[in-house]
């Protein structure tokens, strides 16, 4: 009885968190004729690749895409080098300020995003950074960086400081022991907390519209994902298949990388 | 953005007490000891720079023009004049502010509370389920979480969508008459639900798979102990899981509520903050006032206000979390 | 000067990013050496104008300036206000954006957009229709040069009148009730009028004597809480309920051309341009498509409209000044407009113009409500209101149930409060 009861749970679950995607999927491969009918159907019966055709030849998809692959691949690039000195320093190190830097990091957590549009467009105008990619890869940098540092401390937390130790005894310096025994083993913690940098990264609206004015080859894809939902006036097909293929690349990272991210919050929660 | 200065007075000695653990050997000697103490300095220097630059700068400047009158004109032209408190006080002064402070609270709250619930359910559930039931919530939870916000945005839009949605046409098949081309997005509280249930539906895999990678830390032997003893399922959760989570617990609430606070692309997308306010939360509230209206002033003075307050809700976590930091080598 | 050093850092940052991962910031194709020809950047909506005009545009002017290019971007009317914004702010702006005419007057006072008041005779201003040309028009100065105008008409599906025994077009309110009752019946919609379609309720509201604002003294009024403005929603809610549009959604979601193309709807209310929408929606509907003026409350006098279109504008940031005028001036000038008029069946920007759409069916209807054309209260805050969707919002409550009189009263607050901001 209880198991039945506890399954009956996992499915209610189970349904509640893949349907809205799979509806997502469904409604892309559906013609557009059975989107408008009044009885939806919960499979596409006749499917069709008409929505991802018209996804993929809107003006500039593939241009888009590239710019937001490059410009969040970049900035969690930047993140993970900067946050890894940071976050050993944290982790490994005494030094006065210490706590202060911590307290800073979580304080950073807290920032208003949205609101700090407006200074953030007067300082890259004054700095004539605007129209540049470069300029919203060091913005998703900023934004990334604080979770980054928090996550990776807690890695570099659970790696006992004995291996360390052992290189230094070997008479490896303190550089050449962080490269040969903990960057090994941090390896897969870097990947998995590149994720949240990555989503964060790839999702950004906001600034990627108000920093890139001009330079129409500059936009990134949820801008271009925007104007298929909210201005074509909702060709409903053409923008699941949309906001299919944006999915897709942040779904492939995280199938690869899920388990390693938990168990990093553990490790930076537990060992403080 | 605010730094030290809220140190609390138990700052004191782990900060002077000698460097342990992997600190400098006894054996070196004292030029090299003074060299290995700036090592942490420059090692968190290009973090300290970026948020100097990105993020403590903006900040700053976003302060200054909380203080002046700074319209489209002064965006456009230039030479804003300093008006000190006055768009603090136009904020603080109307009614509309404070109203909005109460739905953040609302909307933090209910989110919160649904996410960690939700959360620790699942993440209990999962132990017990059998190894393929198990998968497959978990690759769900996984897909769920992998969803980036616009794209989950557009999805919960076409669902609630109505006169072709999915959600309606499934309630009138349930029996429910009334729902024919409900019109969700038109109804205040009907957006509200929608919004928190997108938000909830987004952020339950995080806590929920976070608190299941703590659990499966839990040694068997103190379930073993504790159901030995003779408790429930309840009081083995009170007394061997949460205290020893409780760290978990606190570092994921306290995620969650900025989250959810700070939470606004979900809500522009979906409802711009309407209909008629209802879903207007405080960074909503802060960019309909900026960008809309073009009053980049009072636009910042809720800014900094919603900084204040979250800072304020966070406090006794940033406390806690400051004084464990000093216990700990 | 202050900020001259976190900008220098942040420049070394970046360099610091750069060399990490190898992708340098996207330079701008910069115009370098006399030989390469100066590009300028243009803003035009989305849907303002078919390809093919766009086109031939940009062929005749590029024929016509050896030197110049034209980058033509296509903007979306979603969040154009922010981006204008920016644009405008900018060191480095677009050289020429078209604005709707209800937001150029909040552009124009801003600073950033050039005076071309001493170009207005070189441009024909004399007879350029006042629905464009006032707006543009701060103190006495004009900043919006008039582009092009379109109210809306009635489009319907031929087939579906005649099948109901309909021969002739309404001619008063009554009339268009009566028939399209009569229409909306089995699987047919009598009318497709989505809930938020504000601009055609401005009309009833204008109808019936009221207003969306009034100004007393130096003060505005939101004025959706008067009796007139309650009679234009109550008419508003009777004329949508004959068909299925949607109560909480505007023309644009679906789009209402996509929904017509499905051949089970009989009415629709567009600017005439949305013809070719449906057409090209259901090529099908080819040749069955008729139009007529909106119906106005007794025969004699067709209902009020909304003239609706939109100015040009060069930002005072545009760093090619004169050639951006130049294409302004070729965009205002007769052969561009003329075409525009016929491909795109708006209204020319100056009344010697209009002759161009003499025999054209749409454009005779679109004329003929134009005559009772009226403009949105004229306020440097009125796109704030539009920003705000209040008009929408109100609508919706009321459609789905709500008191006219109490949400009026809301709405009004809410528009009296907008109004009335200083700048």
């Amino acid at each position: 009885m209880r198991r039945v009861t506890l399954n009956l749970a996992a499915l209610a679950v189970l349904v509640v968190s893949v349907f809205p995607v799979y509806w997502m999927a469904a409604t892309a491969f559906t013609p557009t004729v059975d989107i408008l009918s009044e009885t939806p159907s919960l499979w596409p019966a006749r499917p069709t690749l008409d929505h991802f055709a018209t996804a993929v030849r809107a003006a500039g998809f593939w241009a888009f895409w590239r710019n937001s692959l490059t410009v969040t691949v970049s900035a969690v690039l930047l993140a993970l080098a900067v946050a890894l000195l940071a976050a050993f320093a944290v982790a490994r190190m005494r030094w006065r300020g210490r706590r202060g830097f911590i307290l800073m990091v979580f304080v950073a957590q807290t920032a208003p995003w949205s609101a700090l549009l407006v200074p953030v467009y007067i300082i890259a105008r004054d700095a004539d950074m605007l129209d540049r990619l470069s300029t919203l890869t060091l913005v998703y940098f900023v934004t990334t960086l604080p979770f980054t540092i928090v996550t990776l401390r807690g890695f570099i937390a659970a790696i006992p400081p004995e291996l360390e130790e052992a290189a230094l005894m070997d008479g490896c310096g303190r550089a050449a022991a962080f490269r040969r025994v903990v960057l090994p083993l941090l390896a897969p913690g870097l990947m998995s907390t590149s994720l949240f940098g990555f989503i964060t990264a790839w999702n950004e609206f906001a600034f990627a519209n108000a920093l890139i004015i001009k330079d129409q080859g500059d936009r990134t894809l949820p801008i271009w994902l925007s104007t298929f939902s909210n201005v074509f006036g909702t060709d409903w097909g053409a923008t699941m298949a949309a906001a299919t293929l944006f999915m897709l690349p942040v779904l492939l990272v995280f199938l690869v990388l899920q388990r390693r991210v938990t168990s990093g919050m553990i490790a930076g929660a537990v060992k403080g | 953005m605010v730094s030290t200065e809220s140190r609390p007075a138990g700052a004191r000695e782990r900060l002077a007490a000698p460097p342990r653990a992997a600190g400098p050997r006894p054996r070196r000697t004292a030029a090299r000891r003074a060299a290995g103490a700036l090592w942490p300095y420059l090692l968190v220097a290009p973090a300290v720079a970026g948020f100097a630059c990105l993020l403590v700068y903006p900040f700053a400047r976003s302060l200054v023009i909380s203080v002046q009158h700074f319209r489209l004109g002064e965006l456009i032209r230039g030479g804003a004049e300093f008006v000190g408190l006055a768009n603090y006080a136009e904020v603080l002064g109307g009614p509309e502010f404070w109203s909005v402070v109460r739905r953040t609270f609302v909307w933090t709250a209910v989110n919160v509370a649904l996410i960690m619930l939700i959360g620790t359910g699942v993440a209990l559930m999962l132990p017990h389920l059998g190894r393929r039931m198990r998968l497959a919530v978990m690759s769900g939870m996984v897909l769920t979480w992998a969803t980036p916000v616009l794209a989950a945005t557009t999805i919960f839009q076409w669902l609630f969508q109505s006169r072709l949605g999915v959600v309606n046409w499934l309630l009138v098949r349930l029996g429910l008459g009334s729902f024919e081309d409900y019109t969700w997005f038109a109804d205040g509280t009907a957006t509200f639900a929608i919004l928190v249930a997108l938000v909830v539906w987004q952020s339950v895999p995080f806590a929920a798979l976070t608190l299941y990678a703590g659990l499966t830390t839990i040694p068997a032997e103190l379930y073993e102990a504790a159901r030995i003893d003779g408790a429930s399922a309840r009081q083995v959760f009170a007394r061997v899981t949460f205290p020893i989570l409780r760290p978990l617990f606190g570092l994921i609430t306290s995620l969650e509520i900025i989250w959810v606070f700070t939470c606004f692309a979900q809500i522009w997308a979906i409802s711009r903050g309407g209909p008629d306010d209802a879903t207007t939360t405080l960074p909503v509230h802060a960019f309909l006032i900026a960008q809309s209206l073009h009053k980049y002033d009072l636009g910042s003075a809720v800014s900094t206000l919603t900084v204040l307050i979250l800072l304020a809700v966070l406090v006794v976590h940033l406390r806690r979390m400051f004084r464990h930091e000093g216990e700990q080598a | 000067m202050r900020y001259r050093l976190p900008a220098t850092a942040a420049a070394l940052t970046l360099g610091l990013a750069a060399g990490l991962t190898g992708c340098g910031s996207t330079s701008q194709p910069q115009a370098s050496g006399s030989a390469s020809p100066t590009t300028l950047t243009v803003w035009f909506m989305r849907d303002s104008l078919s390809d093919g005009v766009v086109d031939r545009f940009r062929t005749d002017f590029q024929t016509a300036h050896p030197g110049v290019r034209l980058d033509i971007q296509i903007q979306e009317w979603d969040g154009i206000g922010q981006k204008v914004t920016s644009a405008l702010a900018s060191k480095d702006a677009p050289d020429v954006i078209e604005v709707g005419n209800t937001q150029v007057a909040e552009y124009a006072s801003s600073g950033g957009v050039r005076d071309l008041t001493d170009k207005v005779a070189d441009l024909g201003g004399s007879d350029w229709l006042p629905g464009l040309a006032e707006p543009g028009k701060i103190d006495g100065h004009q900043y919006g040069i008039p582009w092009y105008a379109a109210n809306r008409v009635v489009i319907y599906n031929k087939d579906l009148f005649a099948k109901a025994g309909i021969d002739a077009p309404p001619k008063t309110r009554d009339e268009w009730i009566e028939d399209t009752a009569k229409l909306d019946k089995g699987g047919v919609q009598g009318i497709y009028l989505p809930g938020q379609n504000w601009y055609t309720l401005a009309g009833f509201v204008w109808d019936e004597g009221g207003d969306l604002a009034v100004k007393e003294g130096d003060r505005w009024r939101g004025a959706l809480d008067t009796p007139q403005a309650v009679a234009g929603i109550e008419f508003y809610r009777r004329l949508q309920a004959l068909g299925k549009g949607p109560k909480d959604s505007d023309e644009a979601k679906p789009p209402q051309a996509d929904v017509f193309g499905k051949g089970d709807v009989a009415q629709l209310i567009s600017a005439p341009g949305g013809a070719a929408a449906i057409e090209k929606a259901n090529p099908a509907l080819k040749g069955k498509l008729g139009f007529f003026p909106i119906p106005g409350k007794t025969a004699d006098r067709p209902g009020a409209v909304f003239t609706g279109g939109s100015d040009l504008i060069i930002p005072e940031a545009s760093r090619h000044p004169d050639e951006a005028y130049e294409v302004v001036k070729a965009l205002a000038g007769e052969k561009f407009q003329t075409d525009m008029a016929k491909e795109m069946s708006y209204v020319p920007n100056r009344t010697s113009f209009a002759s161009v759409l003499s025999g054209n069916e749409a454009t005779a209807a679109m004329a003929a409500g134009a005559a009772n054309g009226h403009a949105t209260p004229n306020s440097a805050n009125w796109a704030a209101v539009e920003a705000k969707n209040v008009i929408k919002e109100y609508m919706t409550t009321v459609l789905t149930g709500g008191d006219p009189a109490t949400e009026g009263k809301a709405a009004s607050d809410v528009i009296t409060a907008i109004l009335n901001t200083k700048s």
